[in-house]
């Protein structure tokens, strides 16, 4: 039985304005897993995910990582550091435009840069290699010197795990990671999170929507719905009529199982 | 319900005031009894809006009640503009307006076309067309002056405007402590803004004494507290997204607006700021004609004297200065883009 990395205990978040997006959850996470977020948009997924490195604030219940209690930390320096071991890519990649890929990348070090350092944006060339050598990972390394505006979608979102990589994480956050991308370049930005997760050996907790992504890359499955953990299991026991209690009557996998 | 009362409260007690006036024909001494005046004001105010209520207990709709609504009652689609009651409200208040604004600026067409009058402007226009061009050297001596001055006001404003626009941004001043400061910065500035540079060139020139230094530190607090709001508005739509990522990071605060925030504003902070001083440069001829030093305090001497031929020619460096700088700030302001 491998390590677990994270556990999740009552978790819930109700925003200011009544919404509730999480109730109760209970969540654990072994070290080296592939482990997916199912559920329709709203069912809470983008906001577990933000809640563990405390982009949001949950409202009550506990986050252990790495036996630490996260969701206690009160010391902002605290925080920063688990933010650094838990990184995180979007659904927009999120780059900085008009700024070049390597400088984008090499944001990935700003946790451990003084003020005066980041400020003028010195990074040493020992950072500046280990960010090619992650773009390398990603096979995009001779974009370094582009603006990162200029790429494809498929592209930036690989900046964006070179980024996140950067960060030298523990575990990696996906947050819908190939939602805005075609259904080509989705496998190949899949293919290198899953790269990434058995090479690196950094854990993954991705949002998905597409239900053969889902079996083709996770190693466990977790579904959300109306901010209860309605399902767990492998991704091959998700039957028809899970999918449909999950997804809701008359649903359909969008994504043809070709895709 | 609130703003329709106010509102017809207001174009009925003008209504009712100019109505009285014109009736009573009070004297100037009489209208600068504000006490007294005020109390008059006040009950025609208040008689509007009780016309304004009983108005819509009748059913119909006054132009409150078009504006701002609910409609007294529904409006009939083929009615002829004439038997619509707030048309002929609107009508009647703007006419009654101008002809009030027609008796208060004194307005005759018999002082525009008075014959002694007219031949003074004919002198005038006389000397503008035809400048004394000897003047041409001091001239632009002082233009250089002037854009310098307003090319330091600028400069010395954008790192003031710069900090301040992150601490009057919404989004960034985020928890009790940081809305308090962002609230008092805001009203600060608004306040400061609301004040003409020109009223800062008087309180300078009486500060630091008449002159340049006097006009720039004018354009200079008038600058701060325009750019900081244009910024801080630049500030507040910026994208989530990168600002999210870079906190996913570990970055600290500081660094999440310089990495994230930053990148995203810089163009249009520079393209705000070069049209600023191209105001600036504008402004800062007016600013010399009370005292401000530059182009306008020449100006104002020669028109003091009458000396029209002179004052042509200083017209004229102004004007092609200003053109020139207006296109070249258009041009570069599209190239930001």
């Amino acid at each position: 039985m491998a390590e677990v990395l994270l556990r999740v205990e009552k978790l819930s978040k109700t925003y200011a304005n009544g919404v509730q997006a999480l109730k109760n959850v209970d969540l654990e996470v072994q070290q080296g897993e592939f482990l997916v977020i199912i559920g329709l948009s709203g069912s809470g997924k983008s906001t577990l995910l933000r809640c563990l490195n405390r982009l949001q604030e949950p409202t009550s219940g506990n986050i252990f990582f790495q036996g630490q209690d996260v969701s206690q930390m009160q010391d902002v320096r605290d925080i920063r550091e688990v933010r650094r071991q838990m990184a995180m890519i979007f659904q927009h990649f999120n780059l900085i435009p008009r700024q070049s890929v390597l400088k984008n990348v090499m944001m990935g070090r700003l946790a451990d840069k003084t003020l005066w350092q980041s400020f003028w944006g010195i990074f040493s060339a020992e950072e500046k290699r280990q960010a090619l050598d992650n773009l390398r990972l990603v096979g995009i390394a001779e974009k370094a010197p582009v603006r990162a505006d200029q790429l494809s979608g498929g592209q930036k979102q690989r900046v964006a795990i070179a980024r996140a990589l950067t960060q030298k994480p523990t575990l990696l956050l996906a947050d819908e990671p190939v939602s805005s991308l075609d259904p080509a370049t989705c496998h190949v930005v899949m293919d290198y999170l899953r790269k990434i997760n058995q090479e690196l050996g950094i854990t993954v907790i991705a949002n998905l929507h597409f239900l053969s992504l889902v079996r083709k890359y996770a190693t466990r499955v977790v579904a959300l719905k109306d901010g209860e953990i309605v399902f767990r299991g492998r991704p091959d026991e998700i039957t028809e009529e899970w999918f449909r209690r999950i997804y809701g009557e008359g649903a359909q996998d969008v994504a043809p199982n070709d895709l | 319900m609130l703003r329709r009362t106010i509102f017809d409260g207001v174009l009925f007690g003008f209504l009712l005031s100019v109505l009285t006036a014109a009736v009573l024909a009070p004297t100037e001494e009489q209208l600068l009894q504000l006490g007294i005046v005020s109390v008059w004001i006040l009950i025609f105010f208040a008689l509007g809006c009780v016309l304004s209520g009983a108005l819509t207990r009748l059913r119909v709709n006054t132009l409150g009640a078009v504006l701002f609504g609910p409609l007294a009652a529904a409006e009939p689609e083929d009615r002829a503009w004439y038997r619509l009651f707030w048309k002929w409200q609107l009508l009647v208040a703007l006419l009654a307006a101008f002809v009030v604004a027609v008796v208060k600026t004194e307005f005759s067409f018999i002082e525009l076309f008075d014959q002694h009058g007219f031949a003074g402007a004919v002198r005038l226009f006389k000397g503008l067309l035809n400048p004394n061009w000897e003047v041409l050297p001091r001239a632009v001596l002082n233009i250089v002056e002037t854009i310098f001055m307003a090319f330091l006001a600028t400069s010395l404003a954008i790192p003031l405007a710069f900090v301040l626009s992150f601490v009057c941004a919404k989004n960034i001043m985020q928890g009790p402590v940081a809305r308090v400061v962002y609230f008092v910065l805001r009203t600060f500035l608004n306040v400061t803004r609301s004040i003409e540079a020109l009223i800062w060139a008087i309180i300078f020139s009486v500060w630091v004494g008449i002159g340049p230094f006097a006009g720039m530190l004018a354009l200079m607090i008038h600058s701060v507290a325009s750019l900081a709001k244009q910024y801080s508005e630049m500030v507040e739509s910026v994208e989530e997204g990168p600002i999210e990522a870079i906190e996913s990071t570990g970055a600290n605060k500081l660094q999440t607006i310089w990495y994230a925030i930053v990148p995203q504003v810089l163009l249009p902070y520079i393209s705000f700021t070069v049209y600023r001083w191209d105001i600036n440069v504008r402004m800062a001829t007016i600013i010399g004609l009370v005292g401000g030093g530059g182009i306008g305090t020449m100006l104002v001497q020669y028109q003091g004297q009458a000396m029209w031929r002179e004052v042509g020619c200083i017209i004229a460096v102004i004007a092609v200065v200003v053109w020139a700088l207006d296109q070249a700030s258009a041009h570069i302001r599209e190239a930001l883009k």
